[in-house]
């Protein structure tokens, strides 16, 4: 029995008659401590598979278990980091950090919660601006403190929903450094949702590919079999790396080609009729 | 130091003075100047020609309360309404004076009457002479007319006189029968009306003129009166004054009432016979209960002005603070529930066109029957009705902005809370409520400026003392001055509104916690 089990998941939106499935029979086992990047053309229903995941949804049919049980609500367990940060604009790094660790860990008191609140500021490397509200820092800084306060309540399972992709490039990959770091240092079960292949190849133990949507599945997924810790600089030269990259590559565009094919195919038949030419006559 | 500033009109609303701080921290003169010229200059230019257009305009409407006020008049009598507050709240100090104190101060009163006597006087010989000069002038101006008139009048009235003689002859020597004759003499007839009418015209223009010249101002003479008046005003005060500080003093008036008491004692001391001692004691008794009377009186101060002003925001902040007290919850409430919203929604379709009115009456009555005597009760029935109509025409924005704000909470923060299980309070106290905030306060803010409007009126309806109440005592006066002091009101209230609105913007920004500027 896997740590985080996902069984034939399927779901959908919409009204019966107009129903849109976004997933359908989607199963997925997460080791303990493994590190599994979930990549995805945009509209795939990546995110619905992080909220189902994350306990924000409840799946139609089949099961999604956390060690042998099955979840039925999110909670501090289930820690999620949002695509768009979700920090609560009117409360300071330090409050929004706080929040959840009050949740997260009722019975501490006032200095252990300080100090703990403290250590996760630390570990995104945020303690200067602790006392800053989200609206005066920049992008990375914000998806920092999401990640603290995400981190701070010491979750079993670390879902992140694209949580680099609203980033420039440059912080895109300072971040992807500092997760690398993070995870080296305290080892935990992450399901990482991203558009990146470079990405997830960095960061992942394993890569699962999301078919194209409506009705979306995983497909087959990807070993990275890469040596850690991992150095971005060197990576680029290294032709496993390479190697993997392109066939994720190849894979991910052939899914979006046969995906386009199946759309025309099943958009309007033609009539069938002929041009008549009159000029030979 | 610069941002600091800065920052402070940021949030005070007041941007306009922006560019002057920066100018005078030396930040691009050439572009400050150009702002300042805009936002400040421009709008001052505005307001000096709207002045000169009133100060043309005014004069050119007569009223039955005098002409219209021209600015000049209307911050005379801005002052007039302040000197007035100033005075009263002298001789409610007076009544109090005792001792060394009110000694000095009767001095310097009497001094001041000394002094001021003589000016009166001679004020009054002047404007006696000048109106004297002025009565000449107006003779010798109107007097030839006034005989031409009269010359006119008696010619006309003979000329017409003479027609209609003329007429009657004509009309005797008319055959019967002959249609012709008769439709000639009807023609005859007409055109002698017609000329009557012509010259009663003629008449009336040349009297309209003569008035014109009885009507003739002379600025000497209304300075002199001007004059004359204020030094008389101030005389019958200091008169007053003399009188708080002597007969009419609390201290003064206890200690001859004592003298009485004393005297009663001694008789009641000596009295012999049932009845007459029963009467002495009587008699003793009604006279302490006298002197406690007096003890605690007070100078019967009228309302003045400034006092109305604090009285109509105090009664806005109570109205305001009921209205906002049942407006939040009821907001709230109606925000996280759908059901509760349904509910909710044809009572403010149908209530919130509702003017104030109407609501006026009707609340009076409520509270009415609830109060049964206004003079025993701890809040007057009138004011108390004015601050609920001040509540029940403002909470409407602040409702429907609460609502608004607690049921557009963004998604991603409910989905925090519930990641976080955070219980119904806590999620109403730490994530529903901080995020409602700024619309919550925006509507506070249209709320008050709405209850502002309001109360004016329910003032003036329910009289109930306040600014309402004062505009509608002037409005009852008519007379002149009165009328000027309306135009202060019009200027009071606006600038009371404008402050209103300004704390609730300093409010509003400190609580909203996405820096987007609020609306001017």
């Amino acid at each position: 029995m896997a740590f985080l089990e996902m069984e034939n998941v399927s779901v959908g939106f919409g009204p019966e008659g107009f129903r849109t499935e976004v997933l359908r029979d989607a199963s997925l086992k997460v080791e303990k401590n493994e590190f599994i990047s979930v990549i995805g053309f945009s509209g795939s229903g990546k995110s619905t598979l992080i909220s189902l995941l994350a306990g924000l949804l409840t799946p139609d049919s089949g099961e999604i278990r956390l060690h042998g049980k099955k979840i039925t609500k999110p909670g501090p367990h289930l820690g999620i980091v949002f695509q768009n940060y979700s920090l609560l604009p009117w409360l300071t790094v330090y409050g929004n950090v706080e929040l959840a660790v009050k949740q997260a860990f009722p019975e501490h008191s006032r200095a252990e919660r300080r100090e703990h609140v403290e250590r996760y500021i630390e570990m995104v490397k945020l303690t200067p601006a602790r006392e800053k509200k989200p609206r005066e820092l920049s992008g990375g800084m914000r998806q920092r403190v999401s990640l603290a306060r995400t981190l701070s309540m010491q979750p079993e399972v670390l879902l992140m929903d694209e949580p680099l992709s609203a980033l420039d490039a440059l912080t895109r990959a300072d971040l992807q450094d500092e997760l690398i770091r993070i995870w080296e240092e305290d080892k935990r079960t992450v399901v990482l949702i991203t558009n990146d292949v470079d990405e997830a190849v960095l960061l992942a133990d394993r890569i699962v590919p999301l078919t194209m949507g409506p009705g979306a599945t995983l497909g087959e997924e990807f070993a990275v079999s890469l040596p850690r810790p991992r150095d971005r600089t060197t990576l680029n030269t290294n032709s496993d790396f390479k190697h993997l990259r392109n066939e994720i590559i190849h894979t991910m565009t052939a899914m979006n080609k046969e995906a386009k094919k199946l759309r025309i195919n099943q958009g309007l038949s033609m009539p069938d009729i002929q041009p008549i030419d009159y000029t030979a006559a | 130091m610069k941002f600091k500033i800065l920052k402070a009109l940021d949030v005070a609303g007041l941007q306009v003075f922006d560019p002057v701080v920066r100018l005078i921290c030396g930040e691009n003169p050439p572009a400050q100047l150009k702002k300042i010229l805009l936002f400040i200059g421009i709008p001052i230019v505005a307001i000096i020609a709207s002045i000169f257009a009133w100060n043309y305009i005014a004069p050119r409407h007569t009223t039955k309360a005098g002409e219209v006020p021209t600015p000049g008049v209307v911050k005379d009598a801005a002052s007039g309404i302040w000197t007035f507050h100033v005075r009263e709240n002298q001789k409610a100090h007076d009544f109090l004076l005792t001792g060394e104190q009110r000694e000095q101060a009767l001095a310097d009163v009497e001094a001041r009457m000394a002094e001021i006597e003589p000016l009166a006087a001679a004020a009054k010989e002047r404007v006696d002479t000048l109106e004297a000069q002025s009565k000449d002038a107006i003779d010798t101006e109107a007097g030839p007319l006034q005989e031409e008139y009269k010359a006119l009048r008696t010619a006309t009235r003979d000329a017409a006189k003479e027609r209609e003689a003329a007429l009657i002859a004509e009309a005797e020597a008319l055959p019967t029968g002959n249609a012709a004759a008769r439709e000639a003499f009807l023609k005859k007839v007409a055109e002698h009306e017609k000329l009557t009418e012509t010259e009663k015209d003629e008449l009336r223009a040349f009297k309209e003129h003569i008035d014109a010249a009885y009507a003739a101002k002379f600025p000497e003479l209304e300075a002199a009166r001007a004059e004359y008046n204020g030094l008389e005003e101030e005389r019958q005060y200091l008169s007053k004054r003399l009188e708080y500080l002597t007969d009419g003093n609390q201290s003064i008036k206890i200690t001859a009432e004592e003298q009485k008491l004393d005297e009663l004692q001694a008789g009641f001391l000596m009295a012999e016979g049932g009845k007459d001692t029963l009467k002495a004691a009587e008699k003793v008794l009604s006279q302490q209960a006298s002197i406690e009377r007096i003890a605690t009186s007070e100078y019967s101060r009228p309302w003045t002005f400034p006092d109305q002003i604090l009285r109509s925001v105090w009664c806005v902040f109570v109205g305001f603070l009921i209205g906002s007290a049942i407006a939040i919850p009821l907001g709230v409430l109606c925000g996280l529930s759908r059901i509760f919203m349904a509910a909710i929604t044809p009572f403010i379709a149908l209530f919130k066109p509702v003017s104030p009115i109407v609501w006026l009456p009707i609340v009076f009555i409520i509270v009415g029957g609830f109060i049964a005597d206004p003079t025993t009760a701890p809040v007057h029935p009138a004011f108390l009705s004015s601050a609920i109509t001040v509540a029940l025409c403002s909470l409407w924005p602040t409702l429907v902005n609460t609502a608004l704000g607690v049921a557009s909470v963004e998604k991603d923060h409910i989905n925090v809370a519930r990641v976080l299980r955070l219980g119904v309070f806590s999620r109403l106290f730490k994530i529903v409520l901080p995020s409602a905030l700024p619309l919550i306060f925006a509507g506070l803010r249209i709320s008050l400026g709405v209850g502002w409007m309001v109360l004016i009126a329910a003032e003036l309806l329910s009289s109930s003392e306040g600014i309402g109440k004062f505009v509608w005592d002037m409005f009852n006066n008519g007379s002149s001055q009165t009328f000027a002091q309306m135009f202060v009101v019009v200027f009071v209230v606006g600038a009371i509104g404008l402050l209103l609105d300004r704390i609730m913007i300093v409010l509003q920004r400190s609580v909203s916690f996405d820096g987007a500027p609020t609306a001017l």
